[in-house]
């Protein structure tokens, strides 16, 4: 019962501390607040491109020499023909429009002889945001353009058909939930790196700190095992990544619930079941991850020689993500017992809508956790080295 | 009851400790007085239980330090050499925090925890936060802590470092009462009205070694001098400096 009684006095003092630490959580949730809010906003931002192509007002110069190509234009659904500027290229360089059609003057003449008609589109290839603007305009063009040769072939007694020795017909096995895990991956990546941060401060304040204020040396004279007091404060900082994992997520959906998806096509299905595993895999980390940043933090003798370390820590939850964009990490459930990189490989699967069987949920867990309860115990191992205990 | 016997202690070439043994019985003070390092703290922290002797044998009353450091960290109360406090937690939080990891709980704690605010007169702060605490406030409440589970046997590192007159006062009376509760009671220092006005017994410390270890008057009749402070300068090796 005695070392029981010690973990809660440790775990809850911890706490206590943490919590008073103002200045540290205020720095957590600026962090953990400005992710999903970017996210949010770089959504909002590529949804609303794609719907410009969708509504366009299209200037044209030189319409009235195709009144018919005009008038086919204005019968497709969301284009409004407009006025060209007075000088296209200059008004597209200097971005006033996305996009211009000029025909030519001979379009008539040459659509009467047979004889490819001109019409140029002007666009600057450099801007991203014009791309899918540029690229429906295209598209109309060449749809009046396959219908004009398909009429010109039939008025010959040609089967249109004729013309078009491959018939390319593309396939889609991606679901629309797919695309969307795609874009959602950057969700477990948001939620490890809250589970991180979120416990840092303490996970480093308890070790390091606790060495530079002096105050390591006192508490080891007090009657506690090692492992046992090395548990209460990893399971503190823990406390506050999961406290921060919650937080992070709550806010996250409600960001992503706020975005226009449907003006990307997709239909935001993510459910609470979703999330809910989401939580189920990474709360176990958060776990891990203080217990790393506590086993490196011993070594350190102050806040800022511990912060030094740290700065190569935050690649653990960066690296898999790099690993991903090469290698993709879904179906792949046998990398579950591998602490980080199994994380991120089922919740690339629970978030592609195909959720992975309990078992990899609980050996994930298992193998985190056991990870670790390793860490702790060589942290209880440090605190007994004479080096650590003295050495200020 | 303190025994420390044929102590040594190396880190790398230097030889911190040599050779230390002593005895401290309850009910007494003894000084461990030294030059500046002689040895005292790396004495003292072998003494804690957080630092191995290379050889020699440590007792606490019946337990064996070296083997049981944690069996005798709960006999001893020890104000170590470094005194951090927890800038966020008040002094009641400190020596609760403290108690706890001692085994105390519920009113036996609170008691235990008022009397010791009482004793050291932090009643004034006692629920302010230490940040800012002033050295002797601070070593004050570094004091209780080591004191919360009424240890028998007492260990205190130079404590009346960075004190004023008046706090030093109040360490003294406390030593005193310690003594009267039959506590063991053994401090270093290097100040020599420190010592004189409070022990029974002095273990005097030179380069590691024992040089010397009786009563005031003992140690005065052994150099044959009157003054304790020139009894002390004989027995370290210092001679040659002073005259």
């Amino acid at each position: 019962m005695k070392p029981l009684h010690q973990f809660w006095t440790i775990w809850t003092k911890e706490l206590r501390d943490g919590a008073r630490d103002r200045r540290s959580i205020a720095s957590v949730l600026i962090g953990t607040v400005m992710t999903p809010l970017l996210f949010g906003v770089m959504i909002t931002v590529v949804a609303s491109r794609n719907k410009s192509a969708e509504e366009i007002k299209l200037p044209v110069a030189g319409s009235q020499y195709a009144p018919a190509f005009m008038n086919w234009l204005r019968q497709q659904t969301g284009v409004e023909i407009v006025p060209a500027p007075a000088d296209p290229e200059a008004a597209v360089r200097e971005r006033k429009e996305d996009v211009v059609l000029i025909i030519d003057k001979d379009f008539a003449k040459d659509m009467g002889r047979a004889i490819p008609a001109p019409v140029k589109l002007v666009s600057d290839s450099t801007r991203e945001g014009s791309r899918p603007k540029v690229t429906r305009v295209r598209k109309l063009v060449n749809a009046y353009s396959g219908q004009l040769a398909a009429l010109r072939l039939l008025a010959r007694g040609v089967a249109p058909s004729v013309a078009q020795p491959v018939g390319l017909e593309e396939v889609e096995v991606s679901s629309a939930q797919q695309k969307l895990a795609e874009l959602l991956n950057i969700l477990p990546l948001m939620l490890v790196l809250a589970a991180l941060t979120g416990g840092m401060q303490i996970a480093i304040d308890t070790t390091a700190g606790e060495r530079e204020r002096g105050s390591l040396e006192p508490l080891l004279l007090s009657p506690v095992p090692r492992g046992v007091l090395a548990a209460g404060k990893c399971l503190a900082a823990a406390a506050f990544g999961c406290g921060s994992v919650l937080f992070s997520m709550l806010l996250t959906v409600n960001v992503m619930r706020r975005v226009p998806w449907q003006d990307l096509g997709i239909r935001f299905r993510v459910s609470d079941g979703n999330l809910l595993s989401l939580l189920a895999l990474i709360l176990p980390l958060a776990l891990f991850l203080s217990a790393v940043v506590a086993f490196v933090s011993i070594f350190a003798r102050s806040f800022k020689e511990a912060q030094g370390y740290i700065g190569y820590i935050i690649l653990l939850p960066m690296l898999p993500g790099i690993i991903a964009s090469l290698y993709p990490l879904s179906n792949r459930p046998y990398l579950a017992p591998i602490p980080v990189l199994g994380q991120y490989a089922l919740a690339a699967d629970v978030l592609g809508g195909k959720p992975p069987a309990v078992a990899f949920y609980i050996l994930a867990g298992l193998s985190v956790l056991a990870c670790a309860a390793a860490l702790m115990a060589l942290s209880a191992r440090l605190l007994k080295r004479e080096a650590i205990i003295f050495g200020r | 009851m303190i025994e420390l016997s044929g102590l040594r202690k190396k880190f790398g070439e230097v030889e911190a400790v040599r050779d230390v043994s002593f005895t401290a019985a309850d009910g007494t003070v003894v000084g461990l007085l030294g030059p500046n390092g002689a040895g005292k703290t790396t004495t003292l922290r072998m003494l804690s239980g957080l630092m191995r002797p290379d050889a020699g044998t440590i007792r606490l009353d019946d337990a064996d330090v070296v083997a049981d450091p944690i069996g005798a960290q709960t006999r001893m109360g020890l104000l170590p050499d470094s005194r951090g406090l927890y800038p966020r937690l008040t002094p009641i939080e400190h020596i609760e925090y403290f108690g706890k990891l001692h085994g105390l709980s519920g009113p036996a704690l609170a008691q235990r925890t008022q009397a010791l605010i009482t004793l050291l007169g932090l009643g004034e702060v006692s629920k302010r936060r230490v940040a800012g605490f002033s050295q002797g406030e601070r070593t004050k409440v570094a004091l209780a802590r080591a004191l919360v589970h009424q240890p028998r046997n007492v260990i205190l590192d130079e404590p009346t470092n960075g004190l004023d007159v008046l706090s030093t006062r109040a360490m003294r009376d406390l030593i005193r009462g310690l003594r009267r509760d039959g506590c063991c009671v053994l401090f270093s220092s290097h100040i020599m009205q420190e010592v004189s006005a409070l022990c029974d017994r002095i273990v005097v410390i030179a380069h590691g070694k024992v040089v010397a270890d009786g009563t005031p008057d003992e140690l005065r009749s052994l150099t044959g001098r009157e003054n304790l402070e020139d009894a002390f300068v004989v027995l370290t090796g210092q001679m040659e400096e002073v005259s």
